[in-house]
């Protein structure tokens, strides 16, 4: 399939965005080139479904699903600062461009609706966003576990679990003394 | 570009013989009596490059079911770059796939010159690219020698092997490693590369040049190699984009998405080369991007080369590298696909969170819907071609 690709510029992409979902997310923004929007777990199903058939955002190309833990972010001020969240990063190979999709999470108790019934590439990536933040995908076929073994203890990326390399060495690359014996972020 | 070779095979249908869909049609209307039965590929099996296990239901001949089953060289990096600063994790990332080293670290590095806002000079981006591209081809003759080593052919490895050498020995003059070669540093390069690197670069893509079309004559014209490859594990295209297939795989699946074309990044927007695909989305198709693919990298060596401009081979970057509060998503176009990497920062040594988005990872992830009904004599043919790295799926 031979795509003509358009140009879009960046305020003209947003605009899209912001049209094609209208009241189903809560915020948007740019964020160098790509739309950045935020949107309920609940809605995120509708988010992508429109995302990816409306004709003028078509974004077919499942690029990947994840999650930050923001409980540590920067300092108590940090704007960045917050709990948990799932980033969907979709893109448009016809109009060439990107979105990401943002669904903040409390930390209890994390749950948030399953895109595989709308991407299938979706289900391993929430397979291993499930292991590793203990975020639970609602409708989901089998969120067994995709790397670690099934008696694993813990959730590996949330900041309260430490690497415990780092409780017994200090680390290497600190600056200050109390930096490395505090064992560094990790 | 695309297929231009031909595809037809000799007449060879044998009045009784039938295609995996016949079978799998008869079967599961009850009209032969079969028992299900499940078959252990793997972990440690040679066509899987790595430990890879397929949990296969096999039904007779036929393929009812795979699960790819992986997590057996989990290495946790997405934790591990979190407590390490960013010139630890150039040698990190280099490791994820072993056979593009080189590619890997990219990513990160524009993400990083992005939210630091680093100017790289142009000898820097030159020479990136280059070596990108040598690298590029190093992984695809690799590529080319194992698919055939696993179709049973196995005098395409020795060739392979020869004309690999010759690139990488320029690229071990430049950096001193053969597989992991951690040379690219925020802001440019780690030394400007020594004398002779040039010419022994160009003697190595124009060799490459010279003789790819023996090679293509070696496996594409052969007959046995057609009647295993085509019309086998077709991945069509609207599958193919709703998995995230992409790179070689994808473009094999009538897929004209090339990320160096479509959002040039260094100085991709400076060089002519073709982005290769093919209308079938089979094994011979993936087979025929990837081998293409070689040439349109060595065009790019060449031009890189010819038009190297001379200056400084690092901007100006801070004594300590930290990058600003912020996030970003690069994307590139790695040997298997793209490669992208989303870096969050709070304003650290080190990053807050690094997702890692690798290319085998979501092509693998297609595996159980091509080899669905397929038999199990061509579930070789299907795993090889679809070109995946272990440590890529497992980083």
């Amino acid at each position: 399939m031979a795509v003509a690709r358009e140009r879009l510029s960046p305020d003209e992409i947003l605009e899209r965005v912001e049209r094609v979902l209208d009241d189903k997310i809560t915020a948007s923004r740019l964020n160098f080139g790509q739309a950045d929007v935020t949107c309920e777990p609940d809605r995120l199903v509708d988010v992508v479904t429109a995302l990816r058939d409306h004709e003028d955002t078509r974004t077919i190309f499942f690029t990947f699903l994840s999650a930050i833990d923001r409980s540590t972010f920067g300092n108590e001020e940090s704007e960045g600062r917050g709990e948990l969240e799932v980033l969907v990063h979709l893109y448009s190979p016809e109009l060439v461009f990107h979105v990401n999709v943002h669904v903040p999470l409390p930390m209890d108790s994390p749950t948030c609706a399953s895109i595989s019934g709308v991407f299938r590439g979706a289900e391993w990536h929430e397979r291993e966003t499930h292991e590793m933040f203990g975020i639970a995908f609602e409708g989901h076929p089998g969120l067994t576990n995709l790397y670690l073994p099934e008696d694993f203890e813990g959730r590996p990326l949330l900041k309260s679990f430490r690497l415990p390399g780092r409780f017994v060495k200090d680390w290497p690359g600190a600056k200050d003394p109390e930096e490395a014996a505090g064992g560094g972020r990790g | 570009m695309a297929v231009t070779e031909d595809r037809g095979l000799a007449d060879t249908n044998i009045d009784g013989v039938r295609d995996s869909s016949d079978v799998a049609a008869e079967v599961s209307s009850g009209k032969l009596m079969t028992e299900e039965m499940i078959l252990n590929v793997g972990p440690q099996h040679p066509a899987t490059h790595g430990v890879f296990r397929l949990l296969a239901t096999i039904d007779g001949e036929v393929l009812v079911d795979a699960d790819p089953i992986i997590g057996y060289m989990h290495r946790g990096y997405e934790k591990l770059v979190e407590a390490r600063d960013y010139r630890q994790i150039t040698n990190l990332v280099s490791r994820m796939d072993w056979l593009s080293g080189i590619n890997n670290e990219i990513p990160l590095h524009i993400a990083l010159e992005t939210l630091m806002e680093i100017e790289v000079p142009p000898r820097a981006q030159y020479l990136r690219v280059a070596m990108l591209e040598m690298n590029r081809i190093i992984n695809h003759l690799m590529f080319f020698a194992s698919f055939g080593a696993e179709l049973g052919a196995i005098t395409p490895a020795f060739y392979a092997f020869r004309e690999r050498e010759d690139i990488q020995f320029a690229l071990e003059m430049a950096t001193g490693g053969r597989m992991h070669f951690g040379f690219f540093r925020p802001g440019g390069l780690k030394e400007d590369v020594p004398r002779g690197f040039f010419a022994q670069a160009l003697k190595g893509v124009r060799q490459v040049i010279d003789r790819l079309p023996d090679y293509e004559n070696l496996l594409i014209g052969n007959e046995i190699f057609k009647q295993r490859t085509v019309n086998v594990g077709v991945l069509p295209t609207d599958v193919a984009y709703n998995y995230g297939v992409s790179g070689p795989i994808a473009r094999g699946s009538d897929i004209t998405f090339d990320v160096r074309k479509d959002e040039p990044y260094l100085v991709y927007d400076q060089f002519d080369f073709d982005v290769c695909s093919a209308p079938h989305g089979d094994c011979f198709d993936r087979f025929w991007v990837l081998l293409h693919e070689v040439v349109e990298s060595a065009k790019i060596v060449e031009q890189a080369i010819e038009g190297m401009p001379s200056g400084p081979i690092m901007g100006k970057v801070p004594r300590v590298v930290q990058a600003p509060e912020g996030e970003v998503y690069v994307r590139t176009e790695n040997s298997l696909g793209e490669l992208g990497m989303y870096l969050v920062s709070d304003g650290d040594r080190r990053p807050y969170r690094l997702k890692i988005r690798t290319p085998s990872y979501n092509n693998v992830s297609a595996l159980p819907y091509v080899l669905k009904n397929t038999f199990v004599a061509d579930m070789i043919a299907i795993l090889g071609s679809f070109f995946f790295v272990l440590g890529d799926i497992d980083r």
